[in-house]
Formats: structure tokens, sequence, C-alpha cells
């Protein structure tokens, strides 16, 4: 209760516990966008994940690198809904997803782009970028939108009318990049998006990535380019048979001895 | 004698028959783009909304536009009720559990409407003239020309609705991928409610344009039969190939009744189009415009 001619006080929560009385010039760490907790998910008999925790910040890149059948899709499969955790908690901002129908998912703009690219090969680039960006919002934020893509992929522009079906493997992946923007996505799950592509057209790809971190995007990233994952990653887990065996800065682990060897191709 | 005249009588008329046959059609492709569904009833669900427009307009006393309204209204709560109870306990199911329920729903709506109906007129009283209207020395009927320019901007319209509305390009991505529509946040049981809300309305705007076209809508059930052909013509999940295809099966009608039937004593105006329909799926399999399933892998 200072009063007018008090010294300013911060509010409690702005405090450390350890430095208990003294103002902190920096604000804590925000909460965490994404929380993922003991997760488990089955197909069948095939125990896909089996105890996953994972943490997404508000902002930048987090990589997931892991061999084949690792889990490493099935964990964004299970976030966006597609297929249904057996146990554990998903969840954004403090509210569960476990359970939620996609769209419902999607409507948070959580948004996944799947390995694939998930195009509406029948509909022309223009619609499937509109499509992108229905469940958001409105009009004029829209139109917006479109604008920034196109800035960011000039290509998309050229061949707005085309059928998206018609779009070779790498301007495939660029729409589909392009369409999860259009929802401007708090999260941004991306499964292997240099799969298939040609030399430059993944690091075409890597450009971007980051890019749109920069602006604001979490971006969770899944990726067998483990070094191109790490190189633009704050922060990385590996994942093994279903479970994380490794998490940390992602510095530190393109530097780490067993993550050269078995992902990176060192001797 | 060949006779120029009676020749471009029964293109026009065959034409006039054809636009209605297209919204019918049309009521059967919305349903078939959105859920893969053959929905073997669009002939029940046609003649259940003219009886109902009939019956409004007989206990209501409102003029045809409010008996219109009021089968509408009846009819899309039909629609949404059969969408709700029926197929979406059914959700995933195989495409013959889809037939066979359609072909239920089709039997029950003919057997249930002799009875709820019983006693009520089937007539739609027709607002337009009954003199024909003389045009160039051919007498034409006033309805069917009014019936055909309605259907014609009801589908305009339903064109206009599914390229250039938000909801539109929704439904089309529900058509195209349902997978990939829900993961962009489209909610699917929305828009099969929404389809059938659809099909309730133009089932009511067809049936009424059918029953006054045709002078009282006699054998309207029979027009899912006539459905079949323009539909699998068209390439069952285009909108414009179903237009074309339902502009010449009632050319086509026309035609045939009026220079072969008079020949083989009558009747083969209803099996024509059944021919040129197998004799066009020689040819192209997957109708007029419909698109071959090869995809890139």
């Amino acid at each position: 209760m200072g009063g007018l001619g008090g010294p300013p006080k911060l509010p409690d929560a702005r405090r450390r516990p350890g430095q208990a009385g003294a103002p902190l010039d920096f604000p804590p760490p925000p909460p965490a966008l994404l929380e993922i907790r003991d997760l488990h998910v089955s197909y069948g008999r095939i125990r896909a994940l089996q105890g996953v925790s994972l943490t997404v910040p508000q902002a930048g890149i987090v990589a997931l690198i892991g061999a084949n059948g690792a889990g490493k899709s099935t964990l964004l499969r299970a976030v966006s809904g597609v297929v249904r955790a057996r146990q554990g908690s998903v969840s954004l901002l403090g509210e569960d997803l476990v359970g939620l129908p996609i769209h419902q998912i999607a409507r948070r703009r959580v948004i996944h782009v799947p390995e694939g690219r998930g195009m509406l090969a029948r509909m022309t680039v223009l619609e499937n970028l509109r499509l992108g960006g229905l469940a958001a919002r409105g009009r004029r934020e829209a139109a917006a939108d479109l604008e920034r893509v196109f800035a960011l992929f000039p290509m998309l522009y050229a061949r707005r009318r085309q059928l998206a079906g018609s779009l070779s493997g790498g301007e495939q992946q660029m729409l589909a990049i392009g369409r999860a923007m259009m929802a401007r996505p708090r999260l941004l799950m991306l499964d292997e998006p240099s799969l298939g592509l040609a030399p430059l057209l993944v690091r075409e790809i890597f450009r971007i990535i980051p890019q749109l971190a920069n602006e604001g995007t979490a971006i969770l990233l899944v990726e067998q380019n483990a070094r191109m994952a790490l190189q633009c990653a704050a922060h990385a887990y590996v994942l093994q048979t279903g479970l994380v065996v490794l998490s940390g800065a992602a510095a530190d682990l393109l530097a780490a001895p067993e993550v050269q060897r078995a992902y990176l191709g060192a001797g | 004698m060949p006779d120029p005249a009676f020749f471009v009588f029964l293109v026009v008329d065959g034409a006039l028959a054809g636009a209605v046959y297209a919204l019918v059609a049309l009521a059967f492709v919305v349903v078939y783009k959105a859920s893969r569904m053959i929905n073997f009833a669009v002939g029940e669900w046609t003649m259940l909304g003219s009886r109902m427009a009939a019956t409004a307009g007989q206990i209501l006393g409102t003029g045809l536009g409010g008996a219109l309204g009021a089968a509408c209204v009846a009819m899309i709560g039909l629609a949404l009720l059969f969408n709700r109870v029926v197929l979406r306990p059914l959700f995933r199911p195989s495409l013959l559990s889809l037939i066979m329920v359609t072909i239920g729903v089709g039997i029950f709506m003919r057997g249930a409407a002799t009875v709820v109906f019983a006693g009520l007129p089937v007539r739609i009283a027709s607002p337009f003239p009954a003199d024909p209207l003389v045009v160039g020395g051919l007498p034409l009927a006033v309805d069917k020309i009014a019936a055909a320019a309605i259907a014609a901007a009801a589908i305009a319209l339903l064109t206009w609705f599914f390229h250039g509305s938000r909801t539109g390009l929704a439904l089309r991505a529900v058509a195209s991928d349902q997978q990939v529509a829900m993961a962009i946040g489209i909610d699917l049981h929305r828009h099969f409610a929404l389809t059938w809300g659809l099909v309730g309305v133009l089932s009511v705007l067809a049936g009424t344009l059918w029953s006054v076209a045709s002078g009282g809508g006699f054998g309207i059930e029979l027009l899912g039969l006539k459905v079949f052909p323009i539909v699998i013509l068209g390439g069952l999940d285009s909108l414009p190939g179903t237009i074309i295809a339902a502009f010449v099966v009632g050319v086509l009608e026309s035609l045939v009744t009026g220079y072969l039937d008079p020949l083989v004593g009558g009747g083969f105006s209803h099996v024509a189009s059944y021919v040129v329909l197998i004799a066009t799926l020689l040819v192209r399999p997957y109708g007029f415009l419909g698109r071959p399933d090869v995809e890139r892998v």
C-alpha cells in the first residue's frame, strides 16, 4: 500500500524468489505457447509416442529431429488433432487441445503443414490461399495477408490461376507455407518441408522459415535434414522410438558428439 | 417432310424443360460434391418439395410466394433432420450403405406422402396466363418459359454462390478433400448441414417449377430417372457439365418425342437419354466435364 510519495513497487509476480525485494531489470520469461506433457499415442498395438514432453515458447523455432519412425510426424498429428492422444496433455496457453476436433484446433491458429503438403489439388492456387485465411478472420486482413504471401513467394502470384495439383513439388511446398501464413498462425508446425526438394529450393525454404519466425510466428519444425534444422532453430529435441532422448539449445545439440554421429553424418 | 419450324419448336421446348432438369440435377450434384453421396431419392425430394408447396398454398391461402416460403422452411427442416438423424450417425459410412439409405428414404417418402398428403391437391396453380405466347409462329407455353427463366436465374445464383462466396469456397474445399478442409478450420458437419439445407430449397423450387411447367406434376418421382443420365453425362461433380447435360437431355427427349415416337409407337423418349448415356460412357467414362481420378503420386 505504498503512498503517493513512497518508492515504486513492482507487483510480486515480477520478483524472482531468489532475489526477494530487489526489483528486476527484465521481466520473467513469458508462459510457453505450447506445453506438451507426457504424451502417449498408439496406432493399434504400435506405440508411436511413449511419454513425450516438449515446450514451444511464444516465438522462435523449435526443431524436432530424429530418424524415420521416431514419432516426429505423430507428435505434430497429435497436436493438430489428426490422431488422438491416449494419455498426456497438449496445452496451448493453458488450454488443453486433446480431444478437440481438428477444425477447432485450426481455428485456434495452430496450423499444421503435413508432409505431402495437403493441397486442394483441384482448386486454384488463389483459392487455396483464400481458404487458408478463411477460418482466421475478415476480408480486409485476408487481402493484406494475400499481398504478404505474394511478396514472399512471387511465383505463387504468377501461378495464382493454376490448379494447385499442377504445381511442382517445390511450388506446392511454397503454397503450403503460404496457405498456412494466411491463417496468421500462432503456432506453425512444418513436417519435413525440405523433403524431396532440389537443393536450391531447400535453401529457399530455409531462408523463409527464419523470416517467418522473426515476424513473430512460433514454429515447430520437423526435419530429417538435421543440420539445417539445428542451424535455424533456437531449441531442439531429439526423438528416438517415441521418446525424447536429448534436448537443449540447438547450437549445443549441433556440437554434441552423439548428435553428430547419429544425425549429422560425422564420424 | 421436314418442317424447320417444327424442329425449332422441339428444340426450344426441350431447352425449356432442360432448364428445370438442370435445377433438379444440381440438387443431386451439390450433395455428391460435398459428401460423395449418390442420392437416389432426388426425385422423391423434388416430389415432396412440390407437394409441400401445393399443400402450403391450400392451407395458408397465401399467394404462390408465401406458399413457396413456407414449403422451403418445411423442406429445409426435413433435410436438416435427415442429415442429423440419419446421415450423421453414419459418419464415414461405405458408399453402398449411403446408396441403400437414400433408396430406403426415397421409398419411405413416396409411401408417407400418399398418407400425409391424402386428399390434398397435387396441382400448384400457375400464376401465368394459360394462352401460349406465339413467337415467330411458334406457340410456346408461358408457364414453361417462366419456369425455365426462374430455373436459369437460380442456377446462375448457385454458380455464383459456389465460386464467388466464402461459404461456397469452403463447400468446394469440403468437396475436394475433407481431411484438408478440416485442417484449415472448416467444420464439416456445419457444411454438410448447409448442403442439405440447399437441397431443401432446391427441391421446393425445382418441384414447383416442374409441376407448373408440366401442368400438374404428374410422375414427378420419375424425375429422378431423368436426372441420372444428366448427372452422369455431366460428370457427377461438375456444375457446368451438369447444366450442359441437362440441356442436351431436354432437347434430345423433345426431338425424339417429335420425330421418333410417332414412328415407334411412343415412349422411346424416356429411353433415349439412356442410349446416349451408354454411348457417351464408352467414349468418355467420366462424362462431359468430369475429371478422371488421376493424381500425381
